[in-house]
C-alpha cells in the first residue's frame, strides 16, 4: 500500500485507483464531519433549541398548527407556516390589524388579560425590575395537577427561546416545558409558588409571538376541544361536558397521556 | 527473466504410478486427507489424471497425464486477480509464487485457473502422532482457509541458491535443483530444466513436433509441456476437437 | 394495554397505525429463529472451517457468491433511487427513498457478512486494503463496497434519529437537520461508487481468460460484463423496490405509496431492461462468434450439459428479460398492478438467473479437455447462512417500518387505512 512496504511498485493504475478512492472516502468522511461540526456549532451558538423547535413544528398535524389569527377569529382559516414565531412572520401586522371575534365560553379554563401566553402553555409576566416571570398556565395545571418531581434550571443558567425551560415528572411521564423567551435565570420558584422561573432577557425582548387578550380565549377553546378528542380516543370521556376537571392525569389514568402531553407542550 | 524453469512430461513414459504425487505431498508437508475429504477437496499439487480415447475393447487406449501448476507466463490468470497480491510471477525463476501467509482465502485465483491447479485448505492440517517428525523443515505448513499450489519445490531452489552462494557463485547449478516429482518418477517421464537456456535438453524437447501444451488457445503460455507420439492424446488436448471424452482420476 | 405494550407504543410515531405488540412479536418470531439458525451455521463455518460447505476445489465459488452478487444487484435500488431523486430531481419517487436506503443497507451489510464467512481467513480481510492489487476486479469491489456501506450507514442515520423517542435527544435532532443538507452529496458519491462496483462484479468474471464461458472483450480494461452488470443492476433495483413495498403493503394491510410511484419505478425498470436485453444480445453474438472461438471454445462446450442448455440463455433474454420490459412499458399492461408486480418478479428472476449463470455455470463447465462435468449442491450450512441474511433483512425492515417514518413523504396525502 505504501512506498516503504516490501514489494511496492509505483504504477499509474495504482495512483489512479488510490486517488479515486481517496477522493470518495474523503467526500464521505467530510460530509460526516461537516454534519457533526455543524451540530456542535449549533449548540455553541445557542441555535440548537431553535432548530429542534422548527423540526418538531414540522411534525405537527394540521389541526395543531392553526394560526393565532384564526383562533382569534380574525381570519376564517389559516395554518401557521412560521413555527409559531410571529416575531419574524411577514404577515403578522397585516393580520393583527383585522378585527377579532373570539368565542364566548371556555369550559372552565381561566386566563388573565394581564399575562402573555405561550402556545406551550406557559404564561409570561413583565415585572417592575425588568425581569419576566414564567409560570404554567391553568390549562396545563388542570392536566398535571401537582407534579411528582420538578427539575428547574440553575440560577444564572441560560434558557433559549423554544428550548426547555424546566422539566416535570408526573405518573411516569416526563414533561419538557418550553421556554417562552430567552435569557438568564435569575430566580426559581415551583408549583407551590406563583411562578416557576424569573428570567432576565438579553436586551429588550420581542414578545410578539406570545398570545394576549381575546386570542387567548380562542386558543384555549380550541385546546379544550383538542383535549376532549384526544381523551375520548381512550375509554374515558369528559362526562361533565361543562367544566374542565382538575388533576386530570390522576383522575383519568387510562387516557393516552403521551399524545395529550405531546400536543399540549408541543414536544414530539 | 534470468531463468524460466519448466518441464516436459513424456506421456509415453508415464505409467500412472503416482510416485510423483506422493513425493510432492511428502516434500510440501501436505497433511493426510481429513476423514471427509474427497478427490475434490483434497490437496494434490501434483495430480495424475487418466485419459482414454473413449473406445472399447481392443481399440481402447489409455494414458496418464500429471497436472500441476503450469507456471503461466503471459498475463498469468491467478496473478492479476488476487486482491492481496499474494501471487506473483517471480521474474528471476519464472515460478508463480504463492504466499499462503498473505492469502485471504477468497478463492478467486482458483476460479481463474483453467488448469484447476490450485487447492484450498478446507481443513486444518492434522498429522497423526509421530508423523510430525517426517515433516520437511524447509517448507512451511499452511493453516486452513488458504490456497496453495505447486511452487516448483522452491525450497529446493533456495537450497541450491545457498549452495551456490557458499561456493561464491551467483547462478545455481541445475543439478542441485531437482523438484521432488522429477526425482521420484521411476521412468524419468518428467524432465525439468531452464527454458530460457536454448541449450537445455528440456528447451529442445519442448520444441519437438511431439510436444504440446494444454489449452494453448487461451494464451496463458504455460511452461509445462507434454510430449507424446500418440496422436489421439494430442487430439484430446487440442481444444478445437469438440466434446471432451470421459476421464477419471487416479 | 400491558406495560410492555405501553412502552412499545411510546416508540411508535403518534399518528402511525401499527399492529399490536403481540402481533408484531408473532411476526418477528419465525424470522428471528431463521436468523439464529443462520448465525449458528455461520458459527460452524467459523469454528470448523469451510469444509462445512459443499464447495470444493472445482466449485471454489458456490451458492454464497451467487447470492451475494444477486442481493447486491437487488440493493442497487438504493443508489439508483437516490440518484434519481437528488441528482435527476425525480421527487415523486421520494416516498420510496427511505425503503430504498433500508433495503440497500441490509443487502450490502448482509452480503459483507456472508463474505466474511465465505473467505478462509476473515481476520485477514484488511490485507486487501493494505496490499491492494489495482489490476484485480476484486480489489475494486472490496474498496467500493466498503465505502458504499459507509455511505448507506450515513444515509440511514437521519432516518433512524427520526424515531419518536430518539428525536427527543436535542443533539440527534439537530444532527438530523444538518444531515438532510448532506444527503445529496452522499447520493452523488454513492452513485459513483455503485456504478463502479456493480460493474466490477461483472468484471470479476469477464476478465477470466481461463474461463472462456465468462470471458468477454470490452472497452479498455473493462470487459463487456462490466457494463452489462451495471445495466442489469439499475434495471432490477427499482423492480425489487416495488416488490418490497408491495410486500409491506400486503403484510401491513395499508396503502403506503400512490400507484403512480409503482408505475414510474416500473417504467424506469422497463426501459433499462430493454436496453440491457439489446446490449446482452449483441454481446452474446460477439462472444459466441468472435471472443470464444478465438480461445478455442465453441457453443457446444457451454450448452451440452444438462441443465445448462441454451434454454438458460433464452430464458434470461425473453421471458425474464424482454417480456417484463414490455409489460412495464406498454401502458395497457402497466396500468394493472398485478401485471406490474409480475413484471417486477420476472425481472428479479432474470437477474438471479444471470448471476447464477455467471458464477455457478462458469465453474461447472469443464475447461481441460478431459475434465468431467461436475455437480454441486449447497450444504445446509450454506442455505441456512443465507436464510439468516434474508431473515436479517426482513427483521431490519420490519423494525424500521414500525418505529421509523419510512413513508414520511406521504404525510398530508390521502391514505386508505384499513380497519385492523
Amino acid at each position: 500500500m505504501f512506498p516503504w512496504t516490501d514489494g511496492f511498485h509505483w504504477t499509474p493504475t495504482h495512483i489512479i485507483f488510490l486517488s479515486l478512492f481517496g477522493a470518495a472516502l474523503l467526500a464521505i468522511l467530510s460530509t460526516a464531519v461537516w454534519g457533526l461540526w455543524n451540530t456542535l456549532n449549533a449548540f455553541r451558538k445557542h441555535l440548537a433549541a431553535a432548530t429542534c423547535w422548527r423540526q418538531n413544528f414540522g411534525e405537527l398535524p394540521a389541526t395543531e398548527r392553526r394560526c393565532r389569527h384564526e383562533l382569534a377569529g380574525r381570519v376564517p382559516s389559516r395554518l401557521c407556516d412560521h413555527a409559531f414565531d410571529c416575531r419574524t412572520c411577514p404577515n403578522y401586522e397585516k393580520l393583527a390589524a383585522l378585527p377579532a371575534n373570539a368565542p364566548a365560553s371556555l369550559a372552565g379554563v381561566s386566563y388573565s388579560d394581564d399575562l402573555l401566553y405561550h402556545r406551550g402553555h406557559t404564561w409570561v409576566r413583565s415585572d417592575w425590575d425588568g425581569t419576566f416571570a414564567v409560570g404554567l398556565d391553568p390549562f396545563a395545571q388542570h392536566l398535571v395537577g401537582s407534579p411528582d418531581a420538578v427539575q428547574l434550571p440553575e440560577i444564572c443558567e441560560e434558557v433559549e427561546s423554544e428550548g426547555v425551560a424546566w422539566t416535570m415528572v408526573k405518573n411516569g411521564h416526563k414533561i419538557r416545558v418550553r421556554a417562552p423567551l430567552a435569557g438568564t435565570v435569575i430566580s426559581t420558584g415551583g408549583p407551590d409558588r406563583d411562578f416557576y422561573l424569573k428570567i432576565l432577557p438579553h436586551g429588550q425582548p420581542n414578545l410578539r409571538h406570545l398570545l394576549k387578550g381575546p386570542e387567548v380565549a380562542g386558543w384555549l377553546a380550541a385546546e379544550v376541544v383538542r383535549l376532549q378528542m384526544q381523551m375520548s380516543n381512550g375509554k374515558t370521556t369528559l362526562a361533565d361536558g361543562g367544566t374542565l376537571m382538575p388533576d386530570l392525569m390522576d383522575n383519568e389514568p387510562g387516557a393516552d397521556w403521551d399524545a395529550v402531553l405531546e400536543s399540549t407542550f408541543i414536544d414530539r | 527473466m534470468s531463468a524460466r524453469y519448466g518441464m516436459v512430461i513424456d506421456l509415453d513414459r508415464c505409467t500412472g504410478c503416482g510416485a510423483c504425487m506422493i513425493a510432492c505431498a511428502s516434500e510440501n508437508n501436505v497433511p493426510p486427507a481429513a476423514p471427509r475429504a474427497t478427490w475434490r477437496t483434497g490437496i494434490t499439487p501434483m495430480l495424475v489424471h487418466t485419459l482414454s480415447n473413449g473406445k472399447e475393447g481392443v481399440d481402447r487406449r489409455e494414458a496418464f497425464i500429471p497436472i500441476a501448476c503450469m507456471q503461466c507466463e503471459h498475463e498469468t490468470p491467478c496473478v492479476s486477480v488476487c486482491p492481496q497480491q499474494a501471487v506473483e510471477l517471480d521474474k528471476s525463476t519464472g515460478i508463480v509464487m504463492q504466499m499462503p501467509q498473505r492469502c485471504l482465502g477468497c478463492r478467486y485465483c482458483m476460479t481463474a485457473c483453467p488448469y484447476h491447479a490450485r487447492y484450498f485448505n478446507w481443513w486444518d492440517p492434522q498429522w497423526p502422532p509421530g508423523m510430525e517428525h517426517s515433516l520437511n523443515p524447509g517448507v512451511s505448513v499452511r493453516m486452513r482457509g488458504v490456497v496453495e499450489k505447486c511452487n516448483m519445490c522452491h525450497a529446493r531452489y533456495h537450497d541450491a541458491l545457498q549452495k551456490a552462494a557458499a561456493a561464491g557463485k551467483k547462478k545455481i547449478d541445475l543439478a542441485d535443483y531437482v523438484p521432488a516429482c522429477v526425482e521420484a518418477c521411476p521412468t524419468g517421464a518428467i524432465a525439468f530444466g531452464n527454458l530460457a537456456d536454448p541449450n537445455d535438453p528440456v528447451t529442445m524437447a519442448a520444441k519437438s513436433p511431439d510436444a504440446f501444451r494444454l489449452l494453448e488457445s487461451i494464451g496463458t503460455e504455460p511452461k509445462i509441456h507434454y510430449k507424446t507420439t500418440q496422436a489421439w492424446i494430442r487430439a484430446l488436448a487440442d481444444r478445437n476437437s469438440g466434446r471432451p471424452t470421459e476421464a477419471q482420476h487416479v | 394495554m400491558s406495560e410492555t405494550a405501553l412502552i412499545d407504543r411510546r416508540w411508535i410515531a403518534r399518528d402511525a397505525e401499527r399492529a399490536s405488540t403481540a402481533r408484531f412479536l408473532l411476526w418477528l418470531f419465525p424470522w428471528v429463529c431463521l436468523l439464529l439458525l443462520g448465525i449458528y451455521a455461520a458459527g460452524l463455518c467459523f469454528y470448523y472451517g469451510l469444509n462445512q460447505t459443499n464447495m470444493d476445489n472445482r466449485f471454489a465459488f458456490g451458492m454464497w457468491i451467487f447470492l451475494d452478487l444477486s442481493i447486491i444487484a437487488m440493493g442497487a435500488g438504493a443508489f439508483f433511487t437516490g440518484f434519481l431523486v437528488y441528482i435527476l430531481k425525480q421527487t415523486d419517487l421520494k416516498p420510496v427513498l427511505n425503503t430504498a436506503v433500508v433495503v440497500g443497507l441490509t443487502c450490502y451489510s448482509g452480503a459483507v457478512a456472508v463474505l466474511m464467512v465465505d473467505v478462509g481467513q476473515p481476520l485477514r480481510a484488511w490485507f486487501t486494503f493494505w496490499y491492494p492489487n489495482t489490476h484485480s476486479m476484486l480489489t475494486e469491489v472490496t474498496f467500493c463496497i466498503s465505502c458504499y456501506l459507509l455511505v448507506l450507514i450515513l444515509e440511514y442515520i437521519p432516518v433512524l434519529v427520526q424515531n419518536r423517542q430518539l428525536r427527543r435527544v436535542p443533539s440527534f435532532l439537530v444532527f438530523e437537520h444538518q444531515a438532510h443538507k448532506l444527503v445529496p452529496v452522499l447520493a452523488g458519491v454513492g452513485a459513483f461508487l455503485s456504478f463502479f462496483h456493480q460493474g466490477s462484479l461483472g468484471g470479476l468474471y469477464g476478465v477470466l481468460r481461463g474461463r472462456p464461458f465468462a470471458y468477454r472483450q470490452g472497452f479498455a480494461i473493462w470487459p463487456s460484463t462490466f457494463f452489462l452488470f451495471i445495466l442489469s443492476a439499475i434495471a432490477v433495483g427499482p423492480s425489487f423496490l416495488m416488490l418490497v413495498v408491495a410486500a409491506a403493503e400486503k403484510i401491513t394491510g395499508q396503502t403506503l405509496v400512490d400507484f403512480r410511484v409503482y408505475r414510474k419505478l416500473g417504467f424506469i425498470s422497463g426501459v433499462l431492461l430493454a436496453i440491457y436485453v439489446a446490449a446482452k444480445a449483441i454481446d452474446t453474438y460477439v462472444w459466441l462468434n468472435v471472443t470464444s472461438p478465438r480461445l478455442g471454445f465453441g457453443p457446444w462446450d457451454y450448452y451440452s450439459y444438462w441443465p445448462f442448455s441454451s434454454t438458460f440463455l433464452f430464458a434470461a433474454t425473453v421471458p425474464l428479460g424482454l417480456l417484463p420490459a414490455i409489460l412495464f412499458i406498454v401502458p395497457r399492461t402497466a396500468r394493472h398492478r398485478g401485471l406490474l408486480l409480475l413484471a417486477a418478479a420476472l425481472t428479479c428472476c432474470g437477474v438471479l438467473l444471470n448471476r447464477f449463470v455467471m458464477t455457478v455455470q462458469t465453474l461447472a463447465l469443464p475447461t481441460l479437455p478431459f475434465d468431467p462435468f461436475l455437480k454441486y449442491i449447497p450444504s445446509w450450512q450454506e442455505v441456512a447462512t443465507f436464510g439468516g441474511v434474508l431473515a436479517y433483512g426482513v427483521i431490519v425492515y420490519s423494525l424500521s417500518y414500525r418505529y421509523l417514518p419510512m413513508f414520511e413523504a406521504t404525510k398530508g396525502e390521502a391514505k386508505n387505512v384499513s380497519l385492523d
